[in-house]
C-alpha cells in the first residue's frame, strides 16, 4: 500500500511538474509573440507614414525645382516652403530611423522564443528517453527510482532553460527610449 | 579634426542607422559586430567615444566596458550603452562597469546627436 502511495505521489509530482513547466513557457511564448506583433504593426504603420511624407516632400520640392529649371520664379510662399522642406525631410527620416529599429527588438524576441521552443523540445525529449527505460515488467520500486531520476533531470533542464531566457526587450512601442548620463 | 566614434552592435541594421545618424553630424564612425570585435578595433585605433550594445555574442557590452576601462588609453574615454535593456539593475551594472551613460533603444537620431555632442563636443 505504502509503495503504491509513493509511486502515486511520484507520478503526480512528475505530471504536475511537466504541466506547469509547459504552461509557463507556452504563456511566455504567447506574450513574446504578441509583443513582436505589436512592434511589427507599429513599425510598418510608422514607416509607411514616413515614406509617404518623404515622398510628398520630395515631390513638392521637385515641383519647385521644375519651375526653376523652366525659367520660372518661385513665389515667396514657394521659397519659404523650399527652405522648410530640408528640415521636414530630415524630421521624417529621423522618425523612419527610429521605427526601423524594430528589427533589432523583434529579432531578440524571436531568438528568445526559439531558445524556449528548443528547450521545451529537449525537455520532452528527456521525458521520452526516460520513458523508454520503463519496461513492461518493471516493478514499482524500479519505476519509483526512474521517476525520481526523471524529475531531477527535468528540474535541472528547467533551471538551465530559465537561465538563458532573460527578457531584455520590454518595449511595447517604437517611441524613442530614455537617455541617462551618469 | 572630426571626432571618432566606435559603434558596437551585433545588429547590422542598427549599426548602419547609428553610423548614418552620426556621420550626418560630422563624426567618423567605426563599426564593430560584437564586444570582442569592438575591443580589437579599440586597441588598434583610439576613439573619442564608444557606443555599445549590451546583448551580443562572443562578448557582451558590460564585459567590453570593463576590459576597455582596464586599458590606459580608455580610462577616461566616454562610453555609452545603447541597448534595449532598461532596468535599474542593468543600469547600475553599467555604471559600475564604467559606462558614462545609458541610452534605451530605439534611439532618435537627433537626441543621439545631442547626447554625443554633450559628451564629446
Amino acid at each position: 500500500m505504502a509503495r503504491k502511495k509513493i509511486l502515486g505521489s511520484h507520478v503526480k509530482r512528475l505530471m504536475s511538474g511537466v504541466s506547469e513547466h509547459g504552461k509557463r513557457h507556452l504563456t511566455e511564448v504567447e506574450i513574446d509573440l504578441m509583443q513582436t506583433e505589436l512592434l511589427l504593426e507599429e513599425a510598418i504603420g510608422k514607416l509607411t507614414g514616413s515614406f509617404l511624407a518623404i515622398d510628398r516632400a520630395v515631390g513638392s520640392r521637385q515641383q519647385i525645382i521644375d519651375l526653376l529649371l523652366g525659367g520660372g520664379e518661385p513665389s515667396a510662399d514657394e521659397r519659404a516652403r523650399l527652405v522648410r522642406m530640408a528640415g521636414e525631410v530630415g524630421e521624417h527620416v529621423n522618425a523612419a530611423i527610429t521605427s526601423m529599429q524594430f528589427q533589432d527588438m523583434t529579432s531578440q524576441l524571436i531568438e528568445r522564443t526559439l531558445k524556449r521552443v528548443s528547450g521545451l523540445r529537449e525537455f520532452l525529449g528527456t521525458l521520452g528517453a526516460h520513458g523508454a527505460d520503463v519496461l513492461p515488467e518493471s516493478g514499482s520500486e524500479e519505476i519509483v527510482e526512474l521517476l525520481g531520476k526523471v524529475s531531477m533531470a527535468l528540474a535541472i533542464q528547467s533551471l538551465e532553460l530559465r537561465s538563458v531566457l532573460r527578457k531584455s526587450v520590454n518595449q511595447q512601442h517604437l517611441e524613442s527610449g530614455e537617455i541617462e548620463l551618469f | 579634426m572630426a571626432k571618432t566614434i566606435l559603434a558596437v552592435d551585433d545588429s547590422s541594421s542598427l549599426r548602419q542607422m547609428v553610423a548614418f545618424s552620426l556621420k550626418a553630424a560630422g563624426y567618423v564612425v567605426l563599426e564593430a559586430v560584437d564586444g570582442q570585435d569592438g575591443l580589437d578595433k579599440a586597441k588598434l585605433q583610439p576613439v573619442d567615444l564608444v557606443l555599445t550594445d549590451q546583448n551580443m555574442p562572443r562578448m557582451d557590452g558590460l564585459t567590453l566596458i570593463k576590459l576597455l576601462r582596464a586599458l590606459p588609453t580608455y580610462e577616461k574615454t566616454p562610453i555609452l550603452m545603447l541597448t534595449t535593456e532598461s532596468s535599474d539593475e542593468m543600469k547600475q551594472k553599467g555604471r559600475a562597469a564604467g559606462a558614462n551613460g545609458w541610452l534605451v533603444k530605439p534611439f532618435d537620431p537627433q537626441r543621439l546627436i545631442e547626447v554625443v555632442r554633450k559628451v564629446i563636443g
